[in-house]
């Protein structure tokens, strides 16, 4: 059954079944973006997902959450749960652990995954999501659109942005700035909703769930590691962003201390005290 | 228990590229990998992030020993964990495809020094690493057990992410 299921995408080779079905990934954030990661790394063959969110749905969701049904908003349904249902309707296999809880509260079961995907709205939880998968060598891919400018004149973007272990990081790549976060820190409050559509996001998500496949079951030999797509919504383009093109070191300085890595206050004796 | 070891494929890469360098008598090079430890669910990952090459001269001439390493080998290393509050594993290669195995040599000889590295990080794991030219496989001392036990996963994380 299994086999047939997937016998469009052999290409991924032999054993992509199996590594897939046995692949954790987290997915932190399942509105706009991230119900598209889920929906599609379902249909993938992912067994594994790790899914935090607090959020339930709303009214303005609706526009762009996949899975999401017109009756889970009276119901006040959790994000997490409509991707859950979402993923088991694919795959019934799938082991779907889905908490309404910001992703801090399930570092546990983030650090277990083999893969991490962002879908969050601002620099700072970028930032400190980047740090944590640096912290356990987790593969991070982050997304994110944005709508900007004013009536008559708006322009759609984004990104898709991966942060390998040893390779560049977010801030290597200067998607993160000090400044950024000054100037993300200093609205604090004052943002309001943000405008956000099916289709970018949509865009967005099928490149990033493409890169995952790719990091586990790769389809060709070479590939550099480096991963910063430049999403043009009023082109309908996804390019290589330009960034890309002037490195002069693809080791990032960022995280390449000792301390930047493990658990700092991890002892044995927790382990003894789990295991016991 | 869970133990997942992981290994940035830049690190390998330099790892395996220094254990290839031919010595003046050793039969083949060792080194040690300085790594970091985190909880996961059921166990800890071991996250490899630095390359320590045994000194040119702090080997021994023992020809009954593909490499010995002398006592400033070892010395180098505890202090290396203890300054850096890291947890150690001692690495060397066979130079063939598929899964390595640990000779007996080697299990006779690791519990010689490997519990060494508790004396100066007594509250992290430590252990030995095994890499061939395409796998790996690992004996690790965790503190909390009473046998060294082997990692489940090895993984090499870089452009590519596979199991080794």
């Amino acid at each position: 059954m299994a086999k047939n299921v997937y016998a469009r995408q052999s290409f991924l080779g032999p054993h992509s079944v199996r590594t897939l079905a046995d692949l954790r990934v987290g997915i932190v954030g399942v509105g706009g973006g991230g119900s598209h990661v889920a929906q599609q790394l379902a249909h993938v063959g992912v067994g594994h997902f790790v899914i935090p969110d607090p959020d339930v749905l709303k009214a303005h969701n609706l526009n762009r959450t996949v899975g999401a049904r017109w009756n889970d908003i009276n119901r006040k349904t959790a994000k997490g749960r409509i991707a859950e249902r979402l993923i088991r309707g694919v795959n019934p296999r799938a082991r779907v652990v889905a908490r309404p809880v910001g992703w801090a509260d399930m570092r546990l079961e983030l650090a277990t995954c083999d893969a991490l995907l962002g879908c969050l709205d601002t620099y700072q939880q970028r930032a400190e999501l980047e740090a944590f998968a640096r912290r356990y060598q987790i593969p991070y891919l982050d997304i994110g659109m944005d709508v900007t400018g004013q009536e008559g004149e708006y322009v759609i973007s984004g990104q898709v942005i991966a942060s390998i272990p040893g390779y560049p990081c977010m801030r290597c790549l200067g998607f993160l700035t000090e400044a950024k976060l000054a100037r993300e820190a200093a609205r604090y409050g004052m943002a309001g909703p943000r405008p956000q559509v099916v289709w970018s996001n949509g865009t967005l998500a099928s490149a990033a769930v493409g890169v995952v496949v790719r990091w586990f079951c790769p389809w060709r030999r070479a590939d550099t590691g480096l991963t910063y797509l430049d999403y043009d919504g009023n082109r309908d383009r996804l390019t290589e962003h330009n960034r890309l093109l002037y490195l002069s070191d693809i080791r990032c300085g960022h995280y390449a201390h000792l301390g930047s890595v493990g658990d700092p206050f991890w002892k044995a004796t927790r382990a003894r005290r789990r295991q016991a | 228990m869970d133990i997942r070891l992981k290994l940035p494929t830049l690190l390998l890469q330099q790892i395996r590229t220094d254990l290839r360098i031919p010595h003046a008598f050793a039969a083949e090079r060792v080194g040690f990998v300085s790594c970091a430890v985190g909880a996961i669910v059921g166990g800890i990952a071991v996250l490899a992030h630095g390359y320590h090459p045994v000194d040119d001269g702090d080997y021994v001439d023992n020809p009954r020993y593909g490499a010995m390493m002398g006592s400033g080998a070892i010395r180098k290393a505890l202090q290396f964990a203890f300054n850096n509050k890291a947890a150690m594993f001692h690495v060397h290669l066979h130079e063939h495809m598929g899964k390595p195995r640990f000779s007996r040599t080697d299990l006779a000889e690791y519990p010689k020094f490997v519990p060494d590295f508790w004396k100066v990080q007594p509250d992290l794991p430590h252990g030995a690493l095994l890499l061939s030219e395409d796998r790996a496989t690992a004996l690790v001392w965790h503190p909390g057990l009473r046998q060294p036990q082997p990692a489940g996963e090895i993984w090499e994380i870089g452009a590519k992410m596979r199991k080794l």
